[in-house]
């Protein structure tokens, strides 16, 4: 039996429940074989592959709810801190690098500080410092040094879900 | 009659999503019409009117009814839902917390009982005024977290006309007291409070007053650095509003209604990395099991098995003399039979077939009988079929 190309690095990849992305080798075997990869997931581990232009994911029955949770508090505090403080939030996250001091500012000097002290991965620096660490191995965030990283393009799955609360709002209401 | 603390609170809880109906009403209209409390109460199926007001949950305003403060404050506490207060409410803190500290001043070596009390209200006026601020800073945080993001989708120049509102009336007079820049605000009092009781503490003749100045002291350092928070929120987070509300996007209006209850919403499903074990799933119960039986090891001992009764041995010359003396023997297995009960009163069947084989002895002389006959003979649940033997002669006798 033959696989495609790079088929550990893929399995490896989305079973740790990374992103996959298109500057990744492994992203365009997975889309020329999408459906094949489809097939092997759901009748291997019955999870589903989504593909999207912007990104790959797997999904299981059972979602890691917390660190969903946590990340959209995180991209969230971060787009309300950066509008405030004048900027144009989309742009920052989708093209510009921030600097962990940057975060820094804006999550001790937040008007939400209650709600990120009661968080645990996001209450202090040290526990910030390793929330970054976990959204670069799910390969939401880039490390481009030690300190300082840029939004990759997995960015738009949170920033789909942002936009679809208002969505489901107004239908509700409606 | 007065009604049991607890049975208050428990009505409370038990009937809170009425109450909370009630405290939405009132927040909305100023009071409960009649007609809107029979309505809510049908609603859920219950009338719980009279103890709504025996309990003095309620207290009726002509035709009205209207939530008692004291309960109207504490569901709003409890639900965090404060409505801006206009900052003449909290300015008439300014006049009370200066009048009693340039009466502390003024009589530091007055009546001690008098200053102790002054003291003691001083700090309560402190603590209302703070927490009047704190509730009024979370209330304009949400008014224009909500004009920001703009679910209700209200036009732009409505939203200007609110923000200008909401900084005119509440947010540039509210900073004006939090200004400790600012000579006449009441953050700049507090200041010098502070810096008073700082004195006192430590300079005091009455210990009592020692102590209350120490307590202010600490209690303002925690006011002051709260206060400069709230100022800080104002200056960066409110002032600014009007520029804030040009942009809108359907993002960041998610993530502010996202953020009104961050643990309450459904979040996008991502993926649970389950982590692949090269060892066995139960590799740590066998593991334990084996290491359970070595955990209360007890001490096995092998003894020996002690036979307590001799092992019997055939005496073969007893017996062989024992045949001799009652010759003849007209029947052998029945004399066998006979001498075992004699000697041992009880007759085994090991014991028996030892005994019989005397009959083998080549001295012995056998006489079987013209014809040959049987008996039975009962040796506990044995019931042996033996032929008769006579035994007349034993060698040479």
């Amino acid at each position: 039996m033959e696989f495609p190309n790079h088929h550990r690095q893929i399995v490896e990849d989305l079973m740790s429940g990374k992103f996959v992305l298109p500057s990744e080798r492994t992203f365009a075997v997975l889309r020329d074989n999408e459906q094949s990869y489809t097939y092997f997931f759901k009748a291997s581990f019955n999870y589903d592959l989504k593909v999207t232009q912007d990104f790959i994911y797997l999904v299981s029955d059972e979602s890691n709810e917390m660190l969903s949770r946590d990340v959209c508090i995180f991209i969230a505090l971060l787009s309300y801190e950066l509008d405030r403080d004048g900027k144009n939030f989309l742009e920052r996250i989708q093209f510009s690098e921030f600097e962990v001091e940057e975060i820094e500012n804006y999550f001790t000097n937040s008007s939400y500080i209650d709600l990120i002290l009661s968080n645990k991965q996001l209450k202090d620096a040290d526990s910030r410092k390793n929330f970054i660490n976990t959204l670069n191995r799910r390969n939401i965030i880039e490390k481009t040094a030690d300190s300082r990283f840029v939004f990759t393009s997995a960015h738009k799955f949170f920033m789909d879900f942002a936009a679809d609360i208002v969505k489901f709002e107004n239908v509700e209401k409606e | 009659m007065k009604a049991e603390p607890r049975t208050i609170l428990r009505f409370l809880l038990e009937y809170f999503d009425i109450i909370n109906e009630l405290y939405e009403t009132q927040s909305k209209g100023g009071v409960i019409p009649y007609e809107t409390l029979n309505l809510i109460t049908s609603k859920h199926n219950t009338d719980i009117k009279s103890q709504l007001i025996d309990y003095k949950i309620l207290s009726s305003v002509n035709d009205n009814y209207e939530i008692r403060t004291v309960y109207y404050n504490l569901i709003e506490f409890i639900l965090s839902e404060f409505k801006p207060l206009l900052p003449e409410t909290i300015e008439k803190y300014h006049v009370s917390i200066s009048e009693l500290f340039r009466k502390i001043k003024e009589n530091i070596n007055g009546d001690k009982v008098i200053l102790n009390q002054r003291l003691t209200e001083l700090a309560n006026e402190i603590r209302t005024f703070y927490e009047m601020v704190e509730k009024n800073t979370i209330s304009l945080l949400n008014e224009t977290r909500e004009l920001k993001a703009n679910v209700k989708k209200i036009d732009y120049r409505e939203k200007i006309v609110r923000a200008s509102r909401w900084i005119d009336e509440y947010i540039i007079p509210l900073n004006k007291i939090l200004d400790i820049n600012h000579s006449a605000s009441i953050a700049n009092k507090l200041y010098d409070i502070s810096e008073y009781s700082n004195r006192y503490r430590l300079n005091c003749d009455d210990e009592s007053t020692r102590v209350l100045f120490e307590k202010l002291y600490f209690q303002l350092i925690q006011v002051n650095d709260n206060l400069l928070r709230q100022s800080k929120i104002l200056t960066t987070e409110l002032l600014p509003l009007i520029e804030r509300i040009r942009t809108e996007s359907i993002i960041l209006t998610g993530w502010i209604t996202f953020l009104k209850n961050p643990y309450k919403q459904k979040v996008p499903p991502m993926f649970e990395s389950k982590r692949t074990n090269i060892y066995s799933n139960n590799t740590f119960f066998n593991a334990s099991e084996i290491f359970e039986q070595f955990k209360n090891e007890t001490d096995i001992y092998f003894e020996d098995e002690i036979n307590t009764e001799e092992k019997w041995i055939f005496d073969k010359d007893f017996f062989t003399n024992k045949l001799k003396s009652n010759l003849p023997v007209e029947d052998f297995f029945k004399w066998c039979n006979k001498t075992l009960k004699e000697e041992y009163k009880k007759v085994e069947i090991e014991k028996f077939f030892a005994l019989t084989t005397l009959a083998f002895d080549e001295d012995i002389e056998r006489d079987f009988g013209k014809t040959p006959e049987f008996d039975k003979i009962k040796i506990n649940d044995l019931t042996l079929t033996v032929p008769k033997i006579t035994i007349n002669k034993h060698g040479i006798s």
